[in-house]
């Protein structure tokens, strides 16, 4: 994996200005994943088994499987930079929530942040009630900030942890953290495609249809209740679906149009469904708003027109067309008015996302090496970076709540499976190792 | 902070009032540019769905921040992490029908058709092998076919879709200008979704780029 960044920040800066005034777009947000933002130091000083050595949950691993999930949390999170407390020379054991020699150490070795915590099962019952209790030092404050104390069924460990995590990027950004968040995929069963949801880690995998043929590419409604998505009707022709996540209950959005009804995408405020049909012959662009069921189509030209994806604003639409020969990355107003070619580089480029920071458009490229790759591209066109290097077709980028990272199906290994890599193209991580063919990841908003 | 978030819900809180009184008329929202209004019947079978508007968010995602005395919070309760089991429902009838459609195609003898990459060109090849389709489909008056176009597994998923589909019309057309009834041809696209092989290389890439042609079984 390789990324080219050639940033000076202050023509960045002119530039993207530059954009903002020409195009009176309030897409672009400076503050977003500034090359100068600092991480903040942060170490985390264990979690301990309530009972101690010899109970059950010292037997089961319960405070050390919190621990590792909080801290590969932590380290995702990327507003944290994950000390390795011992590596540094400091040894911890039992913090309590009082003063202690270990927090001014650590202010002395540069750590800003320490969390602790502990955790017990109620009435040293398997099937009972899991509590854990989490501590935050800072440094700056120099005193024990606060803390969290979290009860639920064993079957909620995971997200307690993520939870706690998501209370300390609250704490320190203001924003809610992503440890919370899913990702919608399609997963093969057998010759079928079906819908899948897991947590963004790659754990507690859920099984959402069960039709039997194909059920593609999923988007999650802004606030998380429902996906929308093409389900095959006897397969011989396209519907587009909802699924209530809750509930498993599915509506037909989009049905009877005939042709491909494919790449539906919910603007976000929720209040229009973007997506490609051919029932008037060949694909083309319409959103239906979903409070009238008025239906307005977008794009006129004899060409296919798909894949749109919303600016966060949800003032323009990001499409791939191939009206100037292969497909290339277009932009217009939700209108369907001010078209204009945002890509140029090469013959094939595709299935568009639009950041939710709005500094950046993701989508596949194909190199000229015939390679099906990521690339990210400002909505000026100004700057293009190739993301993802390497064997295998690369698909389906969709970025996380936050914007900084992307998650997209790769063939990179054989089998197409889920991959997780950051905006600037550091830490690759495969997500899915199960099944023959995983694809299609959608990540959710944050909640 | 608080300050604008209230004055965004606020104003969206009157966007919404606003926008639900346009609703009311029931008009497609005329535009310029390169947009068209369609008939709002478009949508038919477009019925009742649930509400995706967003409303009232915080922006704290349900933290309650950190507390010097936490008291106990439950996790786990919330609708987000509810989520229903699928209900293994059509699954055995799909197989069934695909089967019997496999069975009654191979008994018939029609023949597939092949693409080069990126292509949807009918070749002299493929124009042999719909020829023997259009026969096939003169001494059988009553047949409907189904003409199914699939992809290799390079470029997305969402364009081979487009691209299979072209596949398939192109297949269809010939087709009709040999004399089959378009009444008698529908056309699918499974864009690189249900590959025939499944290696990495260019022989394998050879077989999935097609048009597959089946006899249909059922409606």
């Amino acid at each position: 994996m390789t990324v080219r960044t050639a940033m000076v920040s202050s023509l960045c800066l002119s530039l993207a200005l530059a954009w903002i005034i020409e195009s009176g777009a309030a897409d672009v947000f400076l503050e977003a994943t500034r090359p100068d933002f600092q991480k903040i130091p942060l170490g985390v000083a264990g979690i301990q088994n309530i009972g101690g050595s010899e109970s059950l949950e010292a037997q089961i691993g319960l405070g050390s499987r919190i621990e590792e999930v909080l801290k590969t949390d932590v380290r995702r999170s990327l507003v944290f930079s994950l000390v390795d407390l011992p590596s540094v020379g400091i040894k911890v054991s039992n913090l309590g929530t009082g003063p202690d020699p270990v927090f001014k150490q650590a202010a002395e070795h540069g750590v800003s942040v320490i969390v602790w915590g502990k955790a017990g099962i109620k009435n040293g019952d398997k099937d009972a009630d899991v509590t854990m209790d989490g501590y935050v030092y800072d440094a700056g404050n120099d005193e024990v900030v606060g803390g969290k104390r979290y009860v639920g069924s064993p079957s909620v460990v995971r997200l307690m942890a993520h939870r706690f995590a998501d209370e300390l990027v609250f704490r320190y950004t203001g924003e809610p953290g992503i440890a919370r968040t899913k990702i919608a995929y399609v997963s093969e069963l057998g010759s079928a495609r079906e819908l899948f949801v897991m947590d963004y880690d790659g754990y507690e995998l859920r099984q959402l249809t069960a039709d039997g043929f194909l059920n593609l590419m999923p988007r999650w409604s802004p606030d998380r209740r429902f996906l929308v998505f093409t389900a095959y009707r006897n397969r011989n022709t396209q519907d587009i679906d909802m699924i209530e996540l809750a509930t498993g209950k599915r509506w037909t959005l989009v049905s009877s149009l005939g042709g491909l009804n494919i790449t539906p995408a919910l603007s976000p405020d929720g209040n229009f469904l973007a997506f490609a049909s051919s029932h008037e012959g060949n694909s083309e662009l319409y959103r239906l708003d979903t409070r009238t069921k008025a239906l307005q189509r977008l794009t006129v030209n004899v060409s296919g027109d798909l894949s749109p994806s919303w600016s966060p604003s949800g003032r323009e639409l990001a499409f791939t067309s191939d009206r100037s020969g292969g497909p290339q990355i277009f932009l217009m107003s939700a209108d369907g008015s001010n078209v204009r070619r945002l890509t140029f580089e090469d013959d094939y480029n595709a299935a568009p996302a639009w950041s939710p920071r709005g500094n950046w458009i993701a989508y596949v490229c194909r190199t000229p090496k015939k390679e099906y790759k990521l690339c990210l591209i400002t909505p000026d066109g100004q700057k293009r970076v190739q993301l993802t290097s390497g064997p295998g077709v690369d698909d389906s980028p969709s970025w996380s709540p936050d914007g900084r990272h992307l998650v997209f199906s790769s063939t990179a290994e054989g089998k197409s499976q889920i991959y997780m890599i950051n905006a600037d193209g550091k830490d690759l991580e495969r997500i899915t190792f199960t099944g023959t063919h995983n694809s299609a990841p959608a990540w959710s908003p944050a909640s | 902070m608080k300050c604008l978030q209230s004055a965004i819900s606020l104003s969206l809180v009157l966007g919404m009032i606003l926008l639900g009184m346009a609703g009311c008329s029931k008009k497609a929202i005329q535009s310029g540019g390169d947009t068209q209004s369609s008939q709002p019947g478009a949508a038919k079978g477009s019925p009742s769905f649930p509400d995706t508007s967003l409303s009232g968010r915080d922006g704290s995602g349900g933290l309650r921040g950190l507390d010097k005395n936490p008291s106990e919070e439950r996790v786990g309760s919330g609708t987000n992490t509810l989520m229903a089991k699928a209900d293994p429902g059509s699954a055995g009838r799909q197989m069934d029908e695909i089967r019997a459609e496999q069975s009654a195609s191979a008994a018939a003898g029609l023949r597939d058709v092949f693409f080069a990459y990126d292509s949807f060109l009918i070749s002299d090849e493929g124009r042999q092998a719909l020829s023997r389709n259009a026969e096939w489909m003169k001494a059988n008056p009553a047949a409907q076919l189904k003409v199914e176009g699939h992809c290799d597994e390079r470029g997305t998923s969402a364009y081979n879709l487009v691209l299979g589909e072209k596949r398939a019309k192109a297949a269809r057309n010939y087709l009709v200008e040999l004399g089959v009834a378009a009444n008698r041809l529908a056309v699918v696209s499974y864009g690189k979704e249900r590959p025939f092989c499944r290696e990495h290389a260019e022989s394998c890439y050879a077989q999935n780029r097609r048009g597959h042609v089946v006899l249909r079984t059922s409606k």
